[in-house]
């Protein structure tokens, strides 16, 4: 409005003499220019806002308007796949870099549509499939859109599918690409290699060094350590969303549902089934369905018709026999179905072999033995079959685990690109690699099961000694005793005080005990129970002996034949004073118990062996906030280290020697019962509390405790290695 | 006219700021209304098309049944793979059997040990018409003689061609079908899956045995170097945590200060050791040694300690003598043949390996008394007792008695074995009780008899005298260590110096390192190791002279374990009578021939003492406590 006042200001001679309606037109007519012009100015200024709309719109184009690239006849073409290709040869691991993640980085090249001299497209541009895929790496952690920062480049060519290519100009269109180099670092995906009549397995498409992730790789093809073998995408699997079975005898024990086998196959499958019976079943193409249902769908034996994939899980083995292509779509078919798969393709590389064990999920069995396939199968006792059952369960369970991230990833086999980044980054990064267990032991199994980080049967050597770690607050008095006391055993090699009281220095150093041994204090920031079980440097032995400053009731011998134990058990706790714990069934929890029992489930820390690497496991890797509890509780620390060395090795506390009095936090109590009662409910509720923290009761509860070979023996004093155990 | 002029200049004035409007603002509602290509700079990810629903799939559903079979393809240029080139048929019934071709003229010392190794091995056959596999030595170099093609050649079909030193020898024949086993193959020649890699047997390397690992403590010590590096001429540079790394892309320029060379030929004792397959660049090397310093340095103390354990591990289970190289070699290819009932690979990869977790028994770990931890199971809860009834034969009644009285024991095994007849009335017991007639020899007491249904074993002479809750106890300890033997009476074994071997003793000691198997818990596996995986020499051993049974089950399960035994206590009063004191003082029936030096012959036939010792008892936890003996649940072992 302000732009029109000014012009009536400027120009009063000119209007009045127009026609009121050509007026009221023009008026209108600059206005809009002129406003016009200071907004396109006012954008000038703002780069900013056009850039972001800009955005949105990128997002939404269609995939018929990517630019049109066109490749001359003459353009250069890759040389052939080199099979002599390795990573440490056609790999260039120096564009990785270093980062700090571990991570490799992926580029994707912008999507473009290929034309010839003629103007006719060289493939489909790109399909359905392959937009997933592209779009599930551009999501994941790999990605990246500077192309000098990638470690791995994916062309936007699609090559899935051989039969829709024209194999020279693909290759043409490959080499043109900005950072082709021979094709080193470039990851192309396939999953219909070769076609008629030889059926190469590997895409026939020259590639020179590009690594190749492909479906239906055979020894002679894949590069071992190089390529990557990827399973056949089912187009039903996507579709179909089958209910979970579990493991269990099922009504066919082996099933074949493939179409179009090669006749000799077909023969030896039905002569199968003529000589087992209604145990086998054997489908094939429906010949007369109605029109409109699906024949992809549905597959017949006779007159019977099935559902397909349903069918699949009522068989206990499926068939996966090869065609032409060695990678079957029927493999990922069968694997959603619950269903072991019986793969019969002599040289066929299966899916992820690098990582994944298939021995595990499938049985392989060669092609002349096909006939014999049911007496193989027949073999198998009914426990492993239950187990590859299971396998075959967890991969729906891995499945969520990497469609967290992108939720329409969630068939079967579409995870993969993520793992094929994955294996081609533990090539990369071998030292951070995943170990073997970790792609293939399923996380159910692994809620029961354990792996102990010190699994080595190994008895270290008695020379190496160990060191005492005195924790402390100022009882100074009995602190020395204590001190003096553990210097007479022999194999003591150090000894650590660990001084808490932050108000208070500790004695001068003329005050110390003289001992044979290291007498070093480490003074703490902060009053904590924890600081007990901090991983010193000062400890330079496995063993540790964390012992409290007022047990001064163990002898040397006691001592002594607790470190000789310790060794023969060096992934457990040995201590002395034992524990227990029960499950209170009035109130429904578990409940602390310190009485004369016949079993133990825990051993007090104010007087146990343990491995130094529980310190950094305490330290640095106790769950929850456990460590948090037991400092503001000031108590339960030791509760807390049974927990959690129990829950690591899967195993139980030693117990040594009898029990005597121990002066131990349950009997410090100077009034008796009132303060004793109110420490044993603090103590039940710690094991509660980190029962809960842990999801599980990992204690083990056991009837021994060891004592010297000859204990009580009638066998003369003076013999005994260890005379002076239990006295006192 | 005036009015078209105005008019005029009224369109001059507009048309010159449509001019200005698109000078000005055109290009950027161009931008505007055309989207341009994405820019490098900003982050954008792949496009969501508008028409992604619409795309093809990469294959029609009509087009995947497409593939018509063709008959399987032949392989290419002569290479080969396992399905094309190895006959298994020749394989069925007892696995892999091996026939080695006999060296003809002089052979080297490694040479004469390989050919010993698989000829002790229970693989080995003399009939190449009966072997599945046949063994050719390539000759090594210092012979200087390069074999003829053999005579059951057949174009190398079944064949493998032990290379122990890379091309020593000029190929007299083309090798064709059959398989290379070679110290560091090549990756262009190397056939994965067909092929074998082996390990460079030097010539001094033990032919069994080995000496173990040398890592004797699980963690590192503070100050060891982290990191050494492979030198020429056999030295090592060690280089500490503490050392500044290169950046990773740039080419490092620095001085290997913080490095320190170490002219020696052991090993250096540092956490990681990089060697760089000898490649002459030593200099340029340890430079990026460095780098790959900082990669070592973030990896966590749980994964080194991992990493140091399972080296050990393989050295120990597959490295550490030329027949654990040989066996490991002719392993793998037994689980070719095998197909679904090989090894799982649990079993290669965790103690105590595949040679000693043998497939034939189970292929499901949990049946073996070592994976129990991994696999989240328990042992179970219930035993056999096998009573070895050797002369004068009298049906030990009251043993049956006593072990029939526990809870755990699910059935009962008497094996006959000796020459009065068998009594035709048993007592009643709750369990079933079953009678094998032996074969009167010791080796019988461990053969895997399919009678047997539950994991643990309770072995007993009829001679032997237990309690009810001695027999409760000693189950419920074995079920907290189900892969070792746990005994109640022991012996120990010692260097004697003054004969110059090894030597054992039934007296009471303060260690021990065997259980006597007349009474101890154990795991039906070792049975299946006794009878299957033990050379036949040493079971002839035992059944000529039966007290070398039980030092010779000890050490299987040392062995295996490479831990102690467990003993358990023991009634005082029968341990003066010692009943089960093999060839002692005690009341054996007929004097005993002198014990023969079987400790020292077993363990020439294992190449290395297994045995360890142990100090402690495992007692129950209120065992002899001054406390009312009302509260105690075994108060019986405490009678005096």
């Amino acid at each position: 409005m302000c732009a029109s006042v000014k012009y009536n200001i400027r120009g009063p001679a000119l209007i009045p003499r127009m026609k009121t309606k050509h007026r009221i037109y023009y008026i209108t007519l600059f206005s809009i220019v002129l406003l016009g012009l200071i907004a396109t100015g006012m954008f000038q200024f703002w780069p900013h806002s056009i850039e972001s709309s800009n955005d949105w719109n990128v997002e939404k184009r269609s995939v018929r308007d990517v630019p049109v690239v066109r490749l001359p006849a003459d353009s250069p073409i890759p040389e052939r796949g080199d099979l002599s290709c390795r990573m440490h040869t056609c790999f260039d691991v120096y564009r990785c870099g270093f980062n700090p993640k571990n991570k490799i980085k992926v580029y994707i090249y912008a999507l473009k549509k290929y034309v010839d001299d003629f103007g006719v497209s060289v493939s489909n541009t790109i399909s359905r499939e392959y937009n997933e895929l592209l779009m599930a790496i551009s999501d994941s952690d790999y990605y990246t859109d500077d192309i000098n920062r990638a470690c791995l480049f994916v062309p936007s060519i699609d090559v899935l599918n051989q039969n829709t290519l024209r194999i020279k100009e693909t290759a043409q269109a490959l080499a043109q690409l900005s950072r082709w180099d021979r094709g080193s670092n470039h990851l192309l995906f396939n999953m219909l290699p070769g076609g008629p009549p030889d059926y190469n397995t590997a895409l026939d498409v020259p590639r020179d060094r590009a690594l190749l992730a492909g479906g239906g790789f055979s020894t002679w093809t894949y590069r071992q350590g190089y390529d990557v073998s990827i399973p056949v995408y089912s187009p039903l699997s996507a579709e179909v969303d089958l209910p979970e079975k579990g493991p269990g005898p099922r009504q066919y024990f082996l099933l074949s549902s493939q179409v179009g086998l090669h006749p000799e196959y077909r023969e030896d499958l039905e002569a199968l089934q003529v000589k087992h019976g209604e145990s086998v079943l054997v489908l094939d193409k429906c010949t007369n369905l109605s029109e409109g249902v699906l024949s992809v769908r549905k597959r017949c034996h006779k007159h019977q018709v099935f559902d397909y994939p349903q069918v699949l899980q009522e068989a206990t083995f499926c068939v996966v026999l090869r065609g032409a292509r060695l990678g079957q779509a029927v493999l990922s078919d069968v694997l959603q179905a619950g269903c072991v798969p019986v793969v019969i393709a002599d040289s066929y590389i299966l899916p992820f072999s690098e990582v994944l064990d298939w021995k595990r999920a499938s049985v392989v069995v060669p092609e002349e033995k096909m006939s014999d396939v049911y007496s193989i199968l027949q073999s198998i006792p009914q426990r492993q079959i239950e187990e590859m059952q299971r396998q075959l369960f967890m991969e729906p369970a891995r499945r969520e685990n990497w469609s967290a991230a992108n939720h329409q990833m969630n068939s079967l086999i579409w995870p993969r690109e993520q793992r094929d980044s994955q294996i081609i980054n533990d090539r990369i990064y071998p030292y951070a690699a995943i170990s073997y267990e970790e792609w293939n032991d399923p996380p159910v199994v692994k809620w029961g099961s354990v792996s102990n980080p010190l699994f080595l049967p190994l008895i270290p050597p008695q020379s190496q000694g160990f060191t005492a770690i005195v924790l402390t607050y100022d009882r100074v008095e009995s602190l020395f005793r204590v001190i003096t006391e553990v210097s007479k055993v022999p194999s003591l090699s150090k000894l650590l005080v660990v001084w808490n009281n932050q108000n208070k220095n500790p004695p001068e150093d003329s005050l110390w005990p003289k001992i044979r041994v290291p007498l070093k204090v480490v003074r703490t920031a902060e009053n904590k129970l924890s600081n007990r079980f901090f991983p010193y440097d000062e400890i330079e032995t496995e063993a540790v002996l964390a012992i409290d400053d007022d047990i001064i009731m163990l002898t040397s011998d006691e001592l002594q034949f607790g470190y000789e134990v310790w060794r023969e058990f060096p992934d457990r706790l040995v201590g002395y004073p034992g524990r227990l714990h029960l499950w209170d069934h009035e109130m429904n929890k578990w409940k602390y118990e310190s009485e004369w029992t016949n079993e133990v489930s825990m051993v007090l820390t104010g007087a146990a062996f343990y491995h130094k690497y529980f310190n950094y496991l305490y330290t640095y890797k106790m769950p929850g906030d456990i460590k948090n509890w037991v400092d503001a509780h000031m108590n339960c620390e030791d509760i807390a280290m049974n927990f959690l060395v129990a829950n690591v090795t899967g195993k139980a506390v030693i117990k040594v020697t009898p029990r005597k009095k121990f002066k131990c936090p349950e009997c410090t109590a100077i009034d008796g019962l009132s303060l004793d009662q109110t420490h044993m409910v603090e103590r039940s509720e710690c094991i509660n509390k980190f029962a809960s923290v842990f999801g599980t009761m990992p204690l083990k509860v056991v009837e021994h405790r060891a004592d010297p070979v000859l204990y009580k023996d009638d066998f003369p004093e003076k013999l005994k290695s260890f005379p002076n155990i239990g006295s006192l | 006219m005036q009015s078209w002029r105005r008019r005029k200049s009224l369109w001059l004035a507009l048309s010159a700021s449509w001019l200005l409007l698109v000078l000005l603002g055109g290009f950027s509602l161009l931008r505007l209304a055309l989207p341009p290509r994405p820019r490098p700079g900003a982050s954008q990810g792949w496009p969501r098309w508008l028409d992604a629903e619409l795309l093809q799939s990469f294959s029609q559903p009509r087009e995947l049944p497409e593939d018509t079979a063709s008959p399987p393809q032949a392989p290419h240029g002569g290479s080969c793979n396992w399905e094309a080139c190895f006959d298994t048929s020749k394989c069925r019934g007892d696995g892999l059997k091996v026939f080695v071709y006999p060296a003809v003229g002089p052979i080297s010392e490694t040479h004469r040990r390989i050919l010993a190794s698989i000829e002790g091995s229970r693989f080995h056959t003399f009939s190449p018409a009966g072997a599945c596999l046949l063994l050719l030595l390539s000759l090594d170099a210092q012979t200087g003689e390069c074999s003829s093609m053999p005579l059951q050649w057949n174009r190398g079909r079944n064949h493998l061609v032990l290379r122990l030193y890379p091309a020593a020898c000029p190929r007299t024949f083309q090798l064709g079908q059959a398989m290379v086993a070679e110290a560091s193959p090549t990756v262009d020649s190397f056939r994965p899956g067909f092929d074998v890699a082996l390990p460079f047997l030097p010539e001094a390397h033990p032919l069994r045995g080995g000496a173990p690992g040398q890592l004797r403590q699980h963690s590192p010590q503070p100050g060891v170097a982290l990191l050494a590096l492979e030198e020429e001429r056999g030295g090592w540079r060690t280089a500490d945590t503490g050392s500044s790394a290169c950046p990773w892309d740039g080419r490092c320029e620095q001085d290997p200060g913080p490095g320190q060379t170490q002219h020696q030929e052991t090993l250096p004792n540092a956490t990681f050791c990089l060697i760089s397959g000898h490649r002459p660049e030593a200099a340029s090397r340890f430079l990026q040694a460095l780098q790959v310093l900082a990669a070592l340095q973030e990896m966590s103390p749980a994964r080194v300690l991992a990493l140091r354990q399972q080296t050990q591990f393989l050295w120990d289970a597959y490295f550490s003598s030329v027949e654990k190289v040989i066996h490991t070699t002719l392993e793998v290819i037994q689980d070719r043949i095998f197909g679904t009932s090989a090894h799982p690979s649990l079993l290669w990869n965790s103690p105590p390996g595949a040679l000693l977790a043998l497939s034939t028994f189970s292929t499901s770990p949990q049946d073996f008394p070592f994976y129990h931890l991994q696999q989240g199971s328990r042992p179970e809860g219930r035993f056999s007792a096998l009573i070895w009834v050797a002369p004068p034969g009298q049906p030990p009644l009251k043993l049956i008695q006593a072990v029939a009285g526990s809870q755990h024991c699910a059935q009962i095994l008497v094996l006959w074995s000796n020459e009065r007849p068998l009594p035709s009335r048993w007592p009643e017991t709750a369990v079933p009780l079953t009678v094998i007639d032996g074969h009167r020899k010791v080796s019988d007491r461990f053969y895997p008899y399919s009678t047997i249904r539950t994991d643990a074993i309770l072995s007993l002479d009829a001679r032997s005298s237990l309690s009810t809750s001695e027999v409760d106890f000693a189950f419920l300890v074995w079920q907290s260590f189900p892969e070792r033997m746990v005994g109640f009476l022991t012996l120990s074994h010692f260097w004697d110096e003054a004969h110059g071997g090894w030597g054992y003793t039934a007296e009471r000691t303060n260690e021990f390192s065997m259980v006597l198997t007349t009474a101890a818990f154990y795991h039906r596996y070792y049975h299946t190791l006794f009878t299957h995986s033990l050379p036949k020499a040493l079971r002839t051993l035992a059944d000529e002279a039966p007290t070398c049974v039980d030092v010779l089950m000890n050490f299987i399960v040392a062995a295996v374990t490479k831990l102690p035994p467990i003993k358990v206590p023991y009634g005082k009063q029968r341990q003066e009578a010692a009943p089960l004191a093999p060839g002692g003082p005690g009341p054996r029936s007929k004097p005993q021939a002198p014990a023969p030096d079987c400790i020292n012959q077993i363990a020439a036939a294992f190449g290395h003492m297994p045995l360890l010792s142990s100090c402690l008892r495992l007692d129950p936890v209120l065992f002899k406590d001054p406390v009312s003996v009302q509260r105690k649940k075994y108060r019986s072992l405490e009678k005096p």
